[in-house]
């Protein structure tokens, strides 16, 4: 008596944890990226900020930030269309995933700024 | 308020981040001071909101979409607007002046001095292709131009922190960082290991002085010679060579290692890192006592030798001065 | 309100009926049986008293330490004795008091309110209890034996280390605290359960009390949050013990992992204590302002953003050791981030309180000391949050003041507000206003005479943990003045004690619920009967006793659910975790030697640690693992559990006959714990080969690739039987299931076997270098789990011999089956991290 995989919809509880999960996952990406890269091979710090190393971080925070903004969307709807529980789950998500873009483009902002290995 | 007060009292010390005596340090300062004057704002203002309502007499009626409608206004506007903007504004502020502090690569590369922290004590080398000068305890430094001091630690983490030039740094064995800083003037500053690192973390403070370029050249040409051998002090010496030597090092006598250099001893302003003024008779007095003095220095207590040989070696140490 | 009309007396005597029946069933047992209690009410009270005491000997050092500053060159103190206390005074603040207090609180009080009896692993609160207690009395004892570690609360290596700090000091710390955190973990563990599981019917997540919300972050952060400690204070005792180099720089270590593992737990958990302290906030203000919460569903995404990106802000206590600018700039951005949620709690409670009508009492007082105090610091940590700041004023007393700001502010008057306000529920009686009062303005005044002025004394550059400083630093008035102020402090606590003694002999009776609150635990009698609730209501709405303030009467007369207890099993409902949909009657197990027995045992395993009796650890540990395995096999169909009979319910079923029941998520959420300890040894290794000075990867990797993946076949084909297993019991086949478990069973033996042949062919030399302590460890860690997963089939086998596991009892090869799951992904993952990796990039890097 199996039941299929609950569908992802924007009242599925995992709205909870999903974009903070993004959040926590492109930051670990970030600064892992950035420790390896500086370890193996770092740009020359007369570079500033614009290295290769700094635009590749910087589309993956475009990308992250793509990502979740979408998902905020996509929860938005939801939460205006729903009722009861389901808009509940639906417009915390939203919220959630609104705060983790917000948070994503913050914190990847000194990537404009800064040369990546000093 | 109370810090404001205060703040008339004096930000003043040898060790006061609040009487900067060089670029990083004074961009810090001010960074403070903006800070609190922001920050007391905000402070005044969420207290004071939520005292008044407190005190609020008189609630009007209201329909729950129009309770609706307020609760999200305090919230966006004090949860996410007013924390919101704030940090954008400190960031946008903290990050350049970060950036300032930083070795970046520039027309022409500073003066190096290494720093290596041991317990309890500090070793301070000065690279040179005609020698190296090494000294303990008592770090010199050209005034009017950026230095950068590469660090490490020989045993446990130590940092190495000049309050008055700028932000601290960890001494990491088995790493070199680097800090750069500059002091304004020629002046005297205090600084302290700030990162716990034993017993007599309290007592590891380094002397630190700025002088003008000619004077600090001078100071490392006259290091770089053999200390003048006084007349007199054999038996001192002999006792020197006997047990001290080991471990310290004077320039053309001794090449010990482990201890501080001591080729420089008499022209330092404080022994055991901090423990005593260097007057007359103080070498003599911190052979003795030193276990009393700093408990715990990995200096092997002096019991064995008597007081006239502690006071002979006192003697002559005081004469080793470039 | 019923239809039906009640005559008074006969409720009265039906009640009275019920009571006496469940009472039964439920009441402690006295004398020296009362050491088995297993008891959520008990329990809760027992961590919160033994964390009082603790707290007392926490501020009694804290006394030590302001008297040896009070004045410039004070020789009150010797270094060495300075330094133990010191460090002895965050140890116990952080670890013996501020978690296992709030976790206490939330054991006794999370089952009320969330409408339910217990929580769902009784013994598991007893055996967490056990090891919080003896771990903190061994910690402990190590300052009356003048041994205490004293290398600050966090341990630096190498300062820590045994060439540095050679007596058994930091050993005392290391197994004490991982000891202790034991028990933090299964706290953690069955609280995420019991809120998932076992809520009233109908309260869906949005329904539930916020307190919840904050208690099921806390818990699930304690979850992700403790293993990297415990993980770091493992490999430092191999370290100290045994000479593996994981924080040596010689051996190819690197003494900041230490600081890695130490702050990836250290900063959650500071958001790990304020969470729940901003729960009772989130609880009282309300019921004070006489209105619900503006705002719940924004507090509950406050509560998940902070659980969350309190994780990414590690690195902010580790600005000062070289890491890049722009990877500071990354966590200096993170850790500001964290002041948005904050404020959105801050606001919520003010338009709360603008909406409402606040009355003033004294619970409010101490949440008005909160607000004040906790705002000054939150202010200070974005301050500190930036970099060159954080530079200049990072470990002086700056810092210090700061993070007195926040975890006193943030934890200490919250609890002090909660602790006033659920005193009425405990004893039945009411505190007092005035000695309350003089308590509440003598800690507030003298907590920022303390602190406030600290700020300063760190801006004029005085480092912490000095031991002394001269009197030309200038710093002699500032720290005479804090001294005066904590020792006023003290006796604002001392008060507070006192009224909190004296009032449950001279408290005037409480009336139920004395403060007009929303939540279910004050529909309960005071003090509670053991069971909580005579019947279990159902609910729909977040604020069940404002909207039917007859509910306690309801409940007591046994008119919802469960009001029967002549079979003689202590049952509560389970529901599902989004919904709350009943689901299953959960049985839980009673009062039990085996979680004292076993606690005790790991005692002996850690004082044999200490005094290095290497043999003596061992059988200790074996014993243990022995006594544990006792105490699962009272489970499912056994007597003591429930056994099969004819007056078990059949809809809903009971829980061991489903397949889904909550021993299965607690297995789950363990689980989850032993993937951050997992990742964090992960990290470990790869950062370490990356960035460890003077790491060497060998030339060729020491793992026989064969035999890697031998044992891994091993075990995949005895993963993948259990799974096949599994699928014929779910549609009601158990023909032959005993021999297939032993088989599977046999298949882990195997799995064992070619995996030891595989350590013992690599030939490792784990004392010379990092690269082969690492692979031992982890290789380590996939046997144990691999032994126990195929000890646990082998059970299971026997289990189906005897009849205790089958078609119509198919709940626990679920639960077996998760480890397996686990152990499969773990292995593989492992060998490719540390035998097929190397191999591919080389040792170059």
């Amino acid at each position: 008596m199996r039941r299929p995989l609950p569908r992802l919809t924007a009242g599925h509880p995992l709205q909870l944890v999903l974009g903070l999960t993004i959040w926590s996952l492109w930051f670990v990406a970030l600064y892992g990226g950035l420790s390896v890269a500086c370890a193996v091979a770092p740009p020359a710090p007369t570079q500033g900020a614009m290295t290769g190393l700094n635009l590749w971080l910087g589309l993956l925070t475009l990308a992250t930030l793509g990502l979740l903004g979408w998902l905020a969307r996509a929860c938005l709807t939801a939460a205006w269309r729903e009722r009861g529980r389901t808009r509940f789950m639906a417009a915390l998500g939203a919220g959630l995933h609104l705060f983790s873009a917000a948070g994503v483009a913050f914190v990847g902002l000194p990537l404009v700024v800064l040369p990546p290995c000093l | 308020m109370v810090l404001l007060s205060l703040a008339l009292a004096g930000c003043g010390g040898d060790h006061s981040i609040l009487d900067p005596a060089g670029p990083a340090a004074r961009g810090v300062a001010w960074l403070w001071w903006g800070m609190l004057t922001a920050f007391t704002l905000v402070f005044l203002m969420v207290v004071g909101l939520w005292l008044a309502a407190f005190r609020r007499r008189g609630h009007p009626v209201r329909s729950a979409a129009q309770e609706r409608r307020l609760g999200l206004g305090w919230i966006l506007g004090g949860g996410i607007l007013l924390p919101g903007v704030s940090i954008l504004l400190l960031l946008a502020v903290g990050v350049p002046a970060g950036q300032r502090l930083l070795p970046l690569p520039g027309v022409e590369a500073p003066r190096v001095i290494e720093v290596i922290g041991h317990q309890w004590w500090w070793e301070v080398r000065y690279p040179h292709a005609e020698g190296e000068v090494v000294t303990a305890n008592h770090l010199a430094m050209p005034a009017g131009e950026p230095v950068d001091f590469h660090v490490t630690g020989a045993d446990v983490i130590h940092a190495f922190w000049v309050p008055r030039l700028g932000g601290k740094i960890d001494m990491l064995p088995g790493r070199v960082n680097r800090i750069r800083l500059e002091a304004d003037e020629p002046g005297v500053f205090g600084a302290q290991c700030a990162e716990f690192c034993g017993a007599q973390h309290a007592h590891m403070q380094l002397h630190v002085e700025a002088m003008e370029r000619d004077d600090f050249a001078a100071w490392l040409e006259a290091r770089r010679r053999p200390p003048p051998q006084a007349e007199g002090h054999d038996t001192a010496r002999e006792a020197f060579g006997e047990h001290c030597a080991r471990c310290h090092r004077v320039e053309g006598l001794a090449e010990g290692t482990g201890g501080p250099d001591l080729s420089d001893i008499g022209s330092r302003a404080t022994l055991g890192a901090g423990v005593l003024a260097l007057e007359e008779g103080a070498i003599a007095r911190w052979l003795a006592e030193h276990q009393t003095l700093k408990p715990g220095n990995r200096m092997p207590a002096h019991d064995h030798l008597d007081a006239e040989t502690l006071e002979a070696l006192g003697a002559w140490l005081e004469t080793l001065r470039p | 309100m019923s239809e039906t009309p009640h005559s008074a007396s006969g409720d009265a005597r039906e009640a009275e009926r019920l009571h006496r029946e469940l009472a039964a069933v439920w009441a402690n047992p006295r004398g020296w049986r009362a050491l088995t209690v297993v008891n959520h009410s008990t329990l809760g009270l027992r961590f919160m008293a033994t964390g009082l005491v603790f707290f007392l000997l926490g501020g009694v050092l804290a006394m030590l330490v302001r008297a040896q500053l009070a004045l410039p060159d004070q020789a009150f103190m010797a270094p060495g004795i300075y330094h133990q206390v010191v460090t002895m005074h965050g140890t116990v603040m952080m670890f013996l008091f501020a978690i296992p207090m709030l976790e206490g609180l939330a054991i006794y009080l999370i089952p009320k309110m969330i409408g339910t009896r217990d929580l769902v692993c009784p013994r598991l609160t007893a055996f967490g209890y056990w090891c919080y207690l003896f771990g903190g009395i061994i910690l402990f004892s190590s300052l009356v034996l003048e041994m205490a570690p004293d290398s600050g609360w966090f341990m630096y290596t190498p300062l820590s280390s045994a060439e540095h700090s050679p007596g058994p000091g930091s050993d005392f710390w290391l197994l004490g605290i991982t000891f202790v955190e034991i028990s933090a973990l299964s706290a953690g563990v069955e609280l995420t359960v019991s809120i998932l599981r076992t809520r009233a019917p109908g309260m869906a997540l949005h329904r539930m009390p916020l307190f919840a919300w904050y208690i099921l972050a806390m818990a699930l952060m304690i979850v992700v949050g403790f293993p990297p400690l415990i993980l770091g204070s493992v490999l430092l005792e191999l370290e100290r013990a045994a000479g593996l180099p994981f924080f040596t720089v010689s051996g190819g270590g690197d003494p900041i992992l230490w600081q890695h593992l130490f702050w990836l737990f250290g900063h959650p958990e500071v958001y790990i204590i304020f969470l729940p302290a901003a729960g009772i906030v989130s609880t009282l203000l309300p019921v004070f302002a006489g209105r619900p919460i503006v705002g719940y569903g924004w507090v509950v995404a406050a509560i998940v953003i902070t659980g969350f990106i309190s994780f990414g802000l590690w690195v902010h206590h580790m600005f000062t050791v070289g890491i890049p600018q722009l990877a500071q700039a990354f966590f200096s951005a993170a850790s500001m981030l964290v002041a948005v949620p904050t404020a959105i709690q801050i606001f919520a409670w003010l338009a709360t309180l603008w909406l409402g009508r606040p009355r003033m009492a004294l619970p409010m007082l101490w949440i008005l000391g909160f607000l004040i105090i906790f705002v000054c610091g939150g202010l200070t940590g974005v301050m500190l949050a930036l970099v060159p700041f954080n530079w200049q004023v990072h470990d002086t007393h700056f810092v210090v003041a700061h993070l007195h700001y926040v975890l006193v502010g943030g934890m200490l008057f919250p609890l002090m507000a909660g602790l006033v306000y659920w005193l009425p529920l405990v004893s039945g009686r009411m505190p007092s206003e005035r000695l309350g009062r003089w308590g509440f303005w003598l800690t507030f005044l003298g907590f920022n005479l303390t602190f406030l002025i600290m700020h300063w004394t760190g801006l004029l550059g005085m480092p912490r943990r000095i031991y002394t400083y001269d009197t030309a630093m200038g710093w002699d008035l500032y720290n005479l003045v804090s001294s005066i102020g904590g020792f006023m402090m003290s006796a604002g606590i001392a008060m507070v004690l006192l009224d909190l003694a004296l009032h449950f002999r001279f408290g005037r009776p409480a009336p139920p619920n004395p403060w007009g609150a929303d939540t279910l635990e004050w529909s309960l009698a005071t003090p509670p009967p053991p069971y909580n609730f005579a019947s279990l209501p159902r609910v729909e709405t977040r604020h069940p006793l404002w909207e039917n303030p007859a509910l306690g009467d309801e409940i007591a007369r046994g008119e919802h659910a469960l009001a029967d207890a002549s079979h003689g099993r202590r049952e509560l409902l389970g529901g599902e975790a989004l919904t709350g949909r009943l689901r299953e009657v959960i049985h839980l197990p009673t009062n039990s030697w085996w979680p004292l027995a076993a606690a005790a045992c790991l005692a002996v395993v850690c004082v044999a640690l200490l005094v290095r009796l290497y043999p003596l650890a061992l059988v200790a540990f074996v014993v243990a693992a022995l006594m544990l395995l006792r105490w699962s096999w009272e489970n499912g169909a056994h007597p003591i559990a429930a056994a099969m009979g004819d007056d078990e319910p059949e809809a809903p079923p009971l829980h061991s006959r489903t397949h889904d029941g909550p021993g299965r998520w607690t297995m789950g959420v363990a689980l989850l714990a032993d993937g951050a300890f997992f990742l964090s040894l992960l990290f470990g290794w790869f950062y370490l080969w990356t960035v460890s000075p003077q790491w060497q990867m060998p030339e060729r990797s020491p793992l026989s690739l064969p035999l890697l993946v031998g044992a891994g076949a091993a075990f995949t084909l005895g993963a993948l039987w259990l799974e096949r297993r599994l699928r014929a019991l779910r549609a009601g086949e158990d023909d032959g299931l005993a021999t297939a478990l032993f088989a599977i069973a046999a298949l882990g033996g195997l799995h064992l076997l070619l995996g030891a042949a595989l350590l013992w062919r690599a030939e490792l030399a784990p004392t010379a270098s990092a690269h082969d302590a690492v692979l031992l460890v982890g290789l380590l860690y996939t046997l144990a789990h691999g032994l126990l997963a195929g000890v646990l089939a082998g059970l299971q086998g026997a289990r189906a011999a005897l009849g205790l596991v089958g078609a119509r009892l198919p709940f626990e090869p679920e639960v077996v089956a998760l480890l397996w799951r686990y152990q499969l992904g773990v292995y593989w993952i492992l060998a490719a991290a540390l035998g097929l990796l190397p191999r591919l990039i080389g040792g170059g890097v």
